[in-house]
């Protein structure tokens, strides 16, 4: 019977083992190597979104509307920003902009921030305190919400935060408790449509009779859902009031 | 085997076998950290805290994948053994890496928030009812306190505290480990993700451990000389090689290695006191049981460690039934003197009838 090479772990490799172990050594190695490229390079696309730090700060001037979320409609704006606009605002981190636009529903503000975009998604993280939105003297003018009929949609919930280019990626539902803080910390949640709605993929969604998002709807935050609710033109943003009892998970 | 503990009892085999992981995990961390975005045809680039944390949490799933197939590997052939020989710091590392994942995450998705993060990571998503949007997370927590657990409990120190048999049983937490982390993959990334190589990868990975465990089973399972009875067959006489074990399962589960050394049978349990480790499959080396892991060493007729060290095994009665061996069920307490049964002398040729000179 041939003698088997026996290792022992504090006297030296037996020789015909070494180009064994030399041998795993090496396909360890390079196998460590391959599999990190392979994984890496399978990662996917994580969007389009992103802070707009390259634009600079913008400041523009406009109506504040409380949405609930609250949306400025651009009366006053600059090279970027044209009169008209509507978008989202929110805070630094996960945190809206609740407190501080509140006490200015209906009134004209100027407001200063960075840019998140993201196609058609537009939202501005504020400065912080009153350098990022106060009071201005002049009229305001109206804002009257334009109904738009019920809608059945089919698509995702996500903060508009993380979606617009905070986090690539920001959705999906390795991102659901990321997005959950946010929801929770009052950053504006969005339904991203898998059909352009009246011409828009992203809508500001809200609770029914404008109340916020419920909290049962957070179990379905970043799950593919279809649900029915009416659709409102806020200057020239979409928001849904979504039905809860509408609401259908699907594959 | 030593009489006082030092932190790390390091020898060239050892510094080989970290450099070697290493180098893997340095390999693996470069290759997905800095070579693969510039494969990407992205826009706009994945947030480098993500990219991160995906680097890490993905290498901790391949490195613990790699230490489980070691010890089944080994099993079905022994050339791998020495793979087994410093998997202590294979799995030290792989904490340490797990953790860094779960640190790139704690403090990205989690934090910037009015919350504490810690508190953040376990209230932010309670949707337990469900699988797509399940809180994935908590089987990574899981995961990683099993491996911190392991990790700070893989020093000798706790094995002699804890007792081996105890210590094995808690390292068997490394299972527990990988099944969460399988589920955390499976309910997070995998449900995410459009390109389908890493599913490809994991499916591979956590197979291959399936694999290796049955068929290393499946081997064991038909070697085992289970009997039931007050004496247990070993194998017969001519199956023995001077210097080696044949091993045998009694029915009490427990195992036990009969060495043939110098013309006669010992037999000794077959558990290292050191780590459990099969002493039925190292050999004889300087007239004593070498055991295959860690090289610790024991008297294969008194089950002792050569002195100054104080490891010991139990030890157990044997007996010749024609041409088998048998072993008694009942273990000596470890360090008992049994004295070796001589194998009987091997018949002189007969000339044939007939023959003349």
């Amino acid at each position: 019977m041939s003698e088997k090479p026996f290792f022992v772990g504090y006297l030296p490799a037996p020789g015909p083992l070494r180009t064994f172990l030399l041998t795993a050594c090496i396909l360890l190695i390079a196998g460590l190597g391959g599999a990190g490229f392979l994984m890496g390079a399978a990662q996917d696309d994580p969007g389009p979104g992103a802070f707009r730090f390259d634009y600079g700060r913008q400041t523009v001037t406009g109506v504040v509307e409380v949405t609930p979320y609250p949306v400025i409609h651009v009366t006053e704006g600059n090279d970027r920003i044209k009169p008209g606009d509507s978008f989202m605002m929110t805070a630094g981190g996960k945190s809206g902009v609740d407190g501080r636009a509140m006490p200015l529903n209906g009134q004209l503000a100027q407001v200063s921030g960075t840019v998140l975009e993201r196609g058609d998604l537009y939202m501005m993280q504020l400065r912080g305190g009153r350098n990022g939105i106060q009071a201005v003297e002049g009229d305001a003018p109206d804002i009257t919400p334009e109904p738009q009929g019920r809608w059945k949609l089919a698509g995702e919930i996500c903060d508009g935060k993380c979606l617009a280019g905070a986090m690539r990626p920001g959705r999906g539902l390795a991102h659901k408790a990321c997005a959950n803080l946010c929801l929770l910390g009052d950053v504006p949640p969005i339904f991203v449509s898998t059909q352009p709605v009246l011409g828009e993929e992203f809508l500001l969604v809200v609770g029914p009779d404008g109340t916020r998002l419920p909290r049962e709807a957070y179990d379905h935050v970043a799950q593919f859902i279809t649900a029915e609710g009416e659709i409102t033109k806020h200057g020239d943003l979409l928001v849904w009031e979504i039905d809860m009892d509408t609401i259908e998970v699907t594959e | 085997m030593s009489v006082k503990y030092i932190p790390v009892q390091w020898n060239p085999n050892k510094w080989v076998y970290d450099a070697v992981m290493l180098a893997g995990v340095a390999a693996f961390l470069w290759v997905f950290l800095y070579l693969t975005p510039g494969a990407l045809s992205h826009e706009w680039p994945i947030n480098p805290q993500i990219h991160n944390a995906r680097a890490f949490g993905a290498c901790a799933f391949v490195m613990l994948t790699v230490i489980l197939c070691i010890g089944p590997a080994a099993r079905l052939d022994k050339r791998f053994l020495p793979l087994l020989y410093n998997r202590r710091h294979f799995g030290v590392m792989t904490a340490f890496v797990a953790l860094t994942h779960a640190g790139y995450i704690l403090n990205w998705y989690f934090a910037f928030s009015s919350s504490d993060k810690y508190v953040g990571l376990l209230y932010a998503n309670s949707s337990f009812g469900q699988i797509a949007g399940f809180p994935f997370e908590i089987f990574g927590i899981f995961a990683l306190v099993c491996l911190l657990i392991l990790a700070a409990t893989s020093h000798d120190f706790w094995l002699k505290f804890l007792t081996p048999p105890v210590w094995k049983r808690l390292h068997y937490l490394i299972y527990a480990a990988y099944f969460s982390v399988a589920a955390h993959v499976s309910l997070g990334i995998l449900q995410d993700q459009q390109n389908h190589v890493f599913t490809v990868l994991f499916l591979v990975g956590a197979g291959a451990v399936i694999v290796l465990h049955l068929a290393a089973w499946m081997q064991e399972r038909s070697e085992a000389a289970a009997k039931d009875g007050a004496w247990a067959e070993v194998a017969r006489i001519n199956d023995f090689r001077e210097g080696y074990a044949k091993i045998a399962k009694l029915a009490t589960g427990d195992r036990v290695a009969v060495y043939l050394m110098e013309g006669k049978l010992s037999a000794i349990s077959n558990a290292c006191a050191h780590q459990n480790g099969p002493l039925g499959e190292g050999k004889i080396i300087d007239c004593l049981v070498t055991c295959p892991w860690h090289g610790f060493q024991y008297d294969v007729r008194n089950g002792r460690s050569p002195a100054p060290f104080t490891e010991k095994v139990p030890t157990y009665r044997v007996r010749l039934m024609g041409d088998m061996v048998e072993v008694h069920p009942d273990a000596n307490p470890p360090g008992t003197y049994v004295e070796p049964v001589a194998l009987p002398e091997p018949e002189p040729d007969l000339p044939e009838e007939g023959a003349t000179a």
